[in-house]
């Protein structure tokens, strides 16, 4: 059983040498040249059944899961979690228990050693590594285990960055000097050596020693971000550092939108295949409103606008691993049906860690949709996916006074809806008679099914 | 038209010229103003002019004692005339070098009084006799002096009443010498008259002489001076000074003590006022120039160190003082640490302490363990202190066994005390002081002794 869908379009993915499996990292998407190793859950030399988990990777985009093809013996395995794995590169090598793995290694397409050598090339200088097969000079290894240094956070500068005895030995000097006492103090009394030194040539004396702030205490633990995060992080803070966005809010009438669903549910219930939700009938909508404003269906380039002739949708999807944004290419050629099914079946994607990376790619969507509608959200400011020019925030259903004629106020269901766009594309009036049309398409929407 | 420098250092004794010289060392323009000599109080009218006579002192208590180890000698004599020519020889000598080394770090020595005029454009403006200087950093090293308490009779020093600055002028030795306070000055020129046979009488306010130090060797070294014929007046406070006499409030009654000549040794005064201080404002405390850790006053750009800050009053610490400041203006991140200063007095036998004193710890509330043991332990003291006796007593934290002080009676104390500066600064417990191998034999082993006995 694999999960990954589009592994089909690449490269087999193992090679068969003799009785053993070599198995390699997966091509994932076309932009793809590395994945993160996150879980090797089986350690060499212990057995894995047809179909066990053998490894778990990231890309910059999502997660995957990579299954044994074969039963057997896990004979070699040429990286660690947290490796940074060339696509294509070997990762492990599964045969019969006690077949020697070196001969095994080398009957591959190139022998482990020429492996290390380009994959440390491949992913740079700080390649970690602290296995038997690493990249670390024995007299470097010998230094560090004398000195009680753990490898991994030592930066190689020998050849291929491999670790060296001087690499060793300048780690150490830059660690701030401690005196006997300090360190006895600070073992014993939990206090915290990440200070500066006042004493001896800037040495961290018993005085410098820092209580843990009341608020930093044991209480809490520190998680390394996942990869996703990171990327997220890094997105969303550049979002807001390279654009000048700001949103304006506005709400639409529900009733229409309500009166659909309240029918399609009706459908559905008689047996009609597509349960075409609001959100789906809202992105409907919201196609149709770019159609007739294309300045906003764009890209900001800094000295350029891109219009898109085609309208590609991404959609905020909230997953296990943390927010994911893929595309519905060619959004405007979909009937409400098709649109529907794929919004479902590419959150599916996403959620299963399966969706092609490609479609997560900012780029990939000419427009955002975000629904926080759902949560109860009433009004939210949505961050821009650069490049592209906006994003829609989609808000919880509130029912506001409203006049119906002749002074006759009523409590009408209204729809949120927050638009964040980058005034650096758009100005305030057209944005504002856009997100208008978002609102008016949905009070007027109309379905044929 | 001013000269411009980056520092202007005012007072060239241990923090002035030692500051002086690093800054040149590393590049500054530098500008040295000194009304009087190179060398300050330090090696004109202290440590170095007090240590050669007692040098002399030492020759000639040896020489009366050589019997004891076997060797005759007769009609030993002494020339105290030669004996203060020598010492000036020695000064000059230093005073000369301090010079060279002025000239050899490119540092220019203005033999003027100083005047700090005000802050300008650049920094502060100084004037050194005629000549206008312009300096972006400045230095106060102007020192101390002895300090002349208001009593009756004393004023200004005179034939009969001496500071440390006369009494080194003496051209004859005096038949007797009361001393008013028996702090390490006192004590130090008690032990070179006493030597030399003066009848010396001291007079201390406090309940013991050389306090400060650790108390239990204090009382040590007052028996073995009270042995060597000093008579010690404690807890005696000085009520007038009538001529030659000396009259004091002991236990409630009044006493007199006569004495050719009265040295004044009660203490020291930071030296703030005439050199125009007031212009720039900065801020005094407790009668001294206040600073922080990096010898920074409250003024930008203007530094202070040595005996002018009012509080170590020893050479070495004004000359570490000084290399902070150079070393702060020269981009090196330094402090001042106080806890690891070792004192000694030149007596004989010396007595050298460094780091925190039992009487200390416990005012400070520290947890502390102690163990002295004799200076007898050392083979090499027993070699060559026929008859003497010594301490060494070696203070550690209660829980993690670091060094926290150390004191020793006894010869060459002095020499040694810096291994235990070390250990402190260092932070060094009884463990790292246990593996460090000590040159056999020496009385530098005691330390080590005395480590394991812990």
């Amino acid at each position: 059983m694999i999960t990954c869908i589009y592994k089909l379009n690449y490269i087999v993915l193992s090679k068969n040498i003799d009785m053993s499996t070599v198995v390699i990292m997966p091509k994932q998407g076309q932009s793809v040249e590395s994945c993160i190793l996150t879980e090797i859950p089986k350690k060499v030399g212990e057995n894995i059944a047809k179909g066990e988990l053998l490894f778990a990777y990231e890309t910059d985009k999502a997660s995957f899961e990579e299954f044994a093809p074969v039963g057997g013996t896990i004979l070699a395995c040429y990286y660690e979690s947290g490796d940074e794995v060339p696509v294509l590169k070997d990762v492990c090598v599964i045969g019969e228990a006690g077949e020697a793995i070196a001969a095994k290694a080398e009957a591959a397409t190139v022998p482990v050693s020429e492996q290390e050598k380009s994959a440390a090339m491949v992913t740079g200088q700080n390649v970690i590594v602290s296995s038997e097969n690493s990249f670390v000079s024995p007299r470097a290894r010998a230094l560090a285990a004398k000195e009680g240094i753990d490898i991994s956070g030592i930066k190689g500068t020998g050849p291929n960055g491999r670790v060296i005895e001087q690499d060793i030995v300048t780690w150490m000097a830059s660690k701030p000097k401690i005196t006997p006492l300090a360190k006895k103090k600070a073992a014993d009394e939990q206090l915290c050596t990440d200070c500066s030194g006042s004493g001896l040539g800037g040495s961290i004396t018993s005085k410098d020693l820092k209580q843990p702030s009341a608020f930093a205490a044991d209480d809490y633990e520190i998680k390394k971000l996942s990869n996703i995060r990171k990327l997220i992080a890094k997105a969303m803070f550049n979002s807001l550092q390279n654009s000048a966005q700001l949103t304006h809010h506005l709400s639409a009438d529900a009733r229409q939108i309500m009166q659909l669903r309240k029918v399609i549910k009706k459908a559905v219930d008689e047996g009609y295949p597509t349960n075409i939700t609001l959100n789906d009938l809202i992105c409907y909508a919201v196609i149709k409103a770019l159609k007739k404003y294309p300045q906003v269906n764009t890209h900001f380039m800094d000295d350029s606008l891109k219009y898109f002739k085609k309208i590609h949708l991404g959609i905020a999807v909230d997953t296990d691993r943390g927010l994911m944004v893929p595309a519905i290419r060619n959004a405007d050629d979909l009937s409400i049906q098709g649109l529907s099914n794929q919004i479902r079946e590419i959150a599916t994607a996403c959620k299963n860690g399966s969706v092609n990376p490609d479609l997560l790619s900012s780029e990939a969507a000419t427009f955002t949709v975000t629904n926080l509608g759902n949560y109860g959200v009433e009004m939210f400011t949505p961050v821009i996916n650069l490049p592209q020019t906006a994003i829609l925030g989609v808000n919880t259903i509130i029912p506001r006074p409203k006049e119906l004629g002749d002074g006759v106020y009523a409590f009408v269901p209204h729809l949120g809806l927050s638009l964040t766009y980058n005034h650096q594309a758009l100005d305030g009036g057209e944005a504002t008679r856009f997100l208008k049309q978002i609102a008016t398409e949905i009070e007027n929407l109309t379905i044929e099914f | 038209m001013s000269k411009n420098y980056d520092l202007a250092i005012i007072g060239g004794g241990p923090a002035g010229y030692v500051a002086a010289e690093r800054a040149g060392h590393k590049g500054l323009k530098v500008v040295l103003i000194e009304k009087g000599e190179l060398g300050g109080v330090c090696l004109n009218e202290g440590c170095i002019p007090t240590k050669t006579l007692l040098y002399s002192a030492k020759l000639y208590d040896n020489a009366l004692g050589a019997e004891k180890y076997g060797v005759q000698a007769k009609e030993v004599t002494f020339d105290f005339g030669k004996m203060m020519s020598r010492k000036e020889k020695v000064v000059r000598k230093l005073v000369g070098g301090v010079g060279l080394k002025m000239k050899e770090h490119h540092v220019e020595v203005l033999k003027k009084e100083a005047y700090i005029k005000g802050r300008s454009a650049t920094g502060i403006a100084i004037t050194a006799g005629d000549e206008e200087i312009e300096a972006t950093n400045l230095l106060i090293c102007t020192g101390s002096e002895a300090f002349v308490p208001p009593i009756p009779g004393l004023g200004t020093p005179n034939e009969t009443i001496l500071t440390n600055r006369e009494i080194l002028q003496l051209k004859e030795l005096p038949a007797s010498l009361v001393v008013i306070g028996g702090g390490v000055i006192g004590m130090e020129f008690a032990s070179f008259f006493n030597s030399l046979g003066t009848k010396v009488t001291i007079v201390e306010m406090l309940p013991e002489i050389l306090t400060g130090m650790d108390s239990e060797m204090s009382v040590m070294m007052r028996q073995i001076y009270t042995k060597k014929g000093i008579t010690f007046h404690l807890a005696s406070k000085v009520t007038e000074v009538k001529g030659i006499e000396v009259i004091f409030e002991k236990d409630g009654k009044m006493e007199s003590v006569s004495g050719d000549k009265i040295l004044v040794s009660v203490g020291r005064k930071p030296v703030t006022k005439g050199f125009g201080l007031e212009n720039i404002g900065v801020e005094l405390d407790r009668g001294g120039i206040k600073v922080d850790e990096k010898m920074k006053t409250n003024v930008p750009n203007v530094y202070a160190a040595g005996d002018v800050t009012g509080f170590s009053l020893l050479a070495h610490t004004a000359s570490r003082e000084g290399e902070v400041v150079v070393n702060n203006l020269t981009g090196r991140n330094d402090r001042m640490r106080y806890n690891a200063i070792p004192g000694v007095v030149y007596t004989n036998p010396e007595f050298s302490g460094v780091g925190l004193t039992e009487e200390k710890a416990k005012e400070q509330g520290i947890a502390y363990r102690m163990i002295k043991l004799p200076m007898a332990y050392a083979g090499r003291f027993i070699a060559e202190n026929e008859g003497g006796s010594g301490l060494c007593k070696v203070i550690v934290g209660e829980k993690y066994g670091e060094v926290l002080g150390v004191h020793m009676l006894g010869n060459p104390s002095s020499e040694m005390i810096y291994g235990a500066s070390m250990a402190i600064e260092m932070e060094m417990t009884l463990k790292e002081m246990e593996e460090v191998v000590f040159p056999h034999p020496t009385v530098s082993e005691i330390f080590k002794e005395t480590i394991f006995g812990f």
